[in-house]
């Protein structure tokens, strides 16, 4: 029991934010081989309204997936000046939370830090979270 | 005659010894390990701005301030005349400096009030060893520092890497040194061509420590550190990255340090989409633990006095991807042994060399092994007893060889 538990969850290697969509790679860790088959999609819910949820097609080779979502998707017309939507995996029975937990860097919100992506006046941009999940912040523009 | 203490108290002033900075860290190593052979050591700060000194430093090295700029630390007076004086402080406080040329990098921490401050604190100095640490405080010395201390100046940079009225004073100034000590064989080649009849020598600084844990080989992160702004190249390094990520995407380039051109090169991280790949990783305490994560070292800066830094990269087994530029990296460095040596300021040379050692794991290894002997000669046992050995031969010659009779060791 000496060794450093890490739970299941859907861990992030690559965070592509580009020419309006946000591409995430990974790999899912563990979980057994053969909890990964079937499909798998990237769920994304609004932290201050959690019924509020978007799904996106995941590909799934192994353990290692990629998915991605256009940032236009996340606009809304009743948005906060900020708001955050939060990432998970899922295959529609178990969620994992997406994040960074299996290398050694400490205090990821500020050294990964990632391009803010604009449609209309919402820039949306993908950060670390202080527990090292990834998340998505988006600013209205303007209204703030 | 007075003087029956065996050695010399020695002094070193530096222009902030509560900073951060590499010349502070490197006196502050050649303070504890003279005071652990024996000597009476002394740091002076010529101003101070923190509470705390930022570099272990041995409990019997006094410490002092000339100047304290500490909020807090100037109580206003009460009394006619010393408020007089108090304004006076202020109004000189605010006056530019009246003694160091403008080119001096150091020259904004300067004014009338921490001149007259330093100018009246070498007057006072009768006995022992002054040590300088820089240009503008060298330069007062040479002028003031006149009722018998024992002058010594270290230069930690490069005599091109000085502006004209630098160099200028530099040669009016210097020769009234009994020593100006420099870093590089270089340094010491241009400065005593520059000084004639000055006592020009070389004496590296030293690594903190030789007993380092070593880096594996397997490893696939790179390693810079530097404070983030244009001197270190970090501006070149990132775009030779760029060219890089195809074909080492599983590599990663670790940058630590703080700085003015954060922002900048975040941008340039951004335009190059290296958000993944190339990380600004900020200041840390534990430089030792990140440098043994890594597998090399990468150097880009468009100058150096003698890259520390790189020198305790290779004392962790880490080889060097470097620009040649002046001074340092060609005087430690040997190409193809230890690392890799490639045009100053040439991002494509450098992305080649560093592709180099990227896709070879056994040269990563080899080199390593190299990079560890040859930073041995920079260790603390290597290099300090020649201070000693500087700074005995300066007493003797001052006070004549039977005051210090037993003693006496002779300098390599």
């Amino acid at each position: 029991m000496g060794l450093q538990r890490v739970k299941a969850h859907a861990e992030i290697a690559e965070v592509w934010p580009r020419d309006g969509r946000i591409r995430l790679v990974g790999r899912i860790h563990g979980l057994p081989a053969r909890d990964t088959a079937g499909s798998w999609e990237l769920v994304l819910t609004r932290r201050a309204h959690p019924d509020r949820r978007l799904r996106y097609a995941a590909d799934l080779k192994g353990d290692r997936f990629e998915s991605e979502l256009p940032v236009a998707d996340l606009a809304a017309p009743d948005y906060a000046p900020v708001e955050e939507w939060d990432i998970h995996l899922s295959d529609g029975h178990v969620e994992l939370r997406a994040g960074k937990h299996l290398d050694d860097i400490r205090g990821k919100k500020k050294i990964y830090v990632f391009p803010e992506q604009h449609v209309g006046n919402l820039g949306v941009r993908p950060y670390y979270t202080i527990k090292d999940n990834l998340s998505l912040e988006c600013r209205t523009g303007g209204s703030a | 005659m007075t003087d029956r203490r065996p050695l010399p108290h020695v002094r070193y002033l530096l222009l902030h010894a509560y900073g951060r900075g590499g010349t502070i860290r490197t006196v502050m190593n050649q303070a504890n390990s003279l005071v652990a052979a024996g000597w009476s050591v002394e740091i002076v700060s010529a101003v101070r701005r923190r509470d705390d000194i930022q570099f272990p430093l041995d409990d019997r090295v006094q410490a002092s301030t000339v100047v304290d700029l500490r909020e807090g630390a100037h109580t206003p007076p009460s009394g006619l005349v010393a408020r007089w004086r108090d304004r006076k402080r202020d109004e000189l406080l605010q006056t530019p400096a009246l003694h160091i040329p403008k080119g001096e990098f150091g020259y904004r921490y300067f004014n009338r009030y921490v001149e007259d401050r330093l100018i009246a604190y070498m007057k006072s100095l009768t006995s022992g060893i002054l040590v300088t640490t820089r240009p503008a405080l060298n330069f007062l010395s040479a002028d003031h520092a006149t009722n018998g201390v024992i002058r010594v100046a270290q230069e930690h940079m490069n005599l091109g890497t000085h502006r004209k009225d630098v160099q200028k004073r530099i040669q009016e100034t210097y020769p009234r040194f009994a020593t100006v000590a420099v870093l590089t064989e270089r340094d010491r080649e241009e400065y005593a061509e520059l000084l004639p009849g000055t006592e020009v020598i070389r004496i590296p600084n030293a690594v903190h420590s030789l007993d380092q844990v070593a880096a594996d080989p397997k490893s696939k992160i790179a390693v810079a550190a530097g404070r983030l702004f244009p001197q270190k190249g970090f501006d070149m390094l990132i775009p030779a990255w760029a060219k890089l990520v195809e074909s080492f995407p599983e590599w990663q380039l670790r940058i630590y340090g703080s700085g003015e051109k954060k922002s900048e090169l975040r941008n340039l991280i951004d335009v190059h989409h290296l958000y993944n790949h190339v990380l600004l990783m900020g200041h840390t305490d534990r430089l030792d633990d990140e440098l043994a994560k890594a597998s090399f070292y990468v150097l880009s800066s468009r100058f150096e006095g003698l890259p520390m830094v790189m020198i305790e990269a290779m004392s962790h087994s880490l080889p060097v991807v470097s620009f040649d530029c002046p001074t340092g990296p060609a005087d430690v460095l040997t190409h193809g042994v230890d690392g890799l040596l490639v045009a100053p300021e040439d991002p494509d040379a450098l992305a080649d060399a560093m592709a180099k050692l990227m896709a070879d794991e056994a040269m990563r290894a080899d080199m390593g092994v190299a990079a560890v002997l040859t930073a041995a000669s920079y260790g603390p046992d290597a290099v300090h007893p020649r201070w000693e050995a500087l700074f005995t031969d300066l007493h003797e010659q001052r006070h004549g060889t039977a005051a210090v009779a037993g003693s006496a060791k002779g300098h390599a």
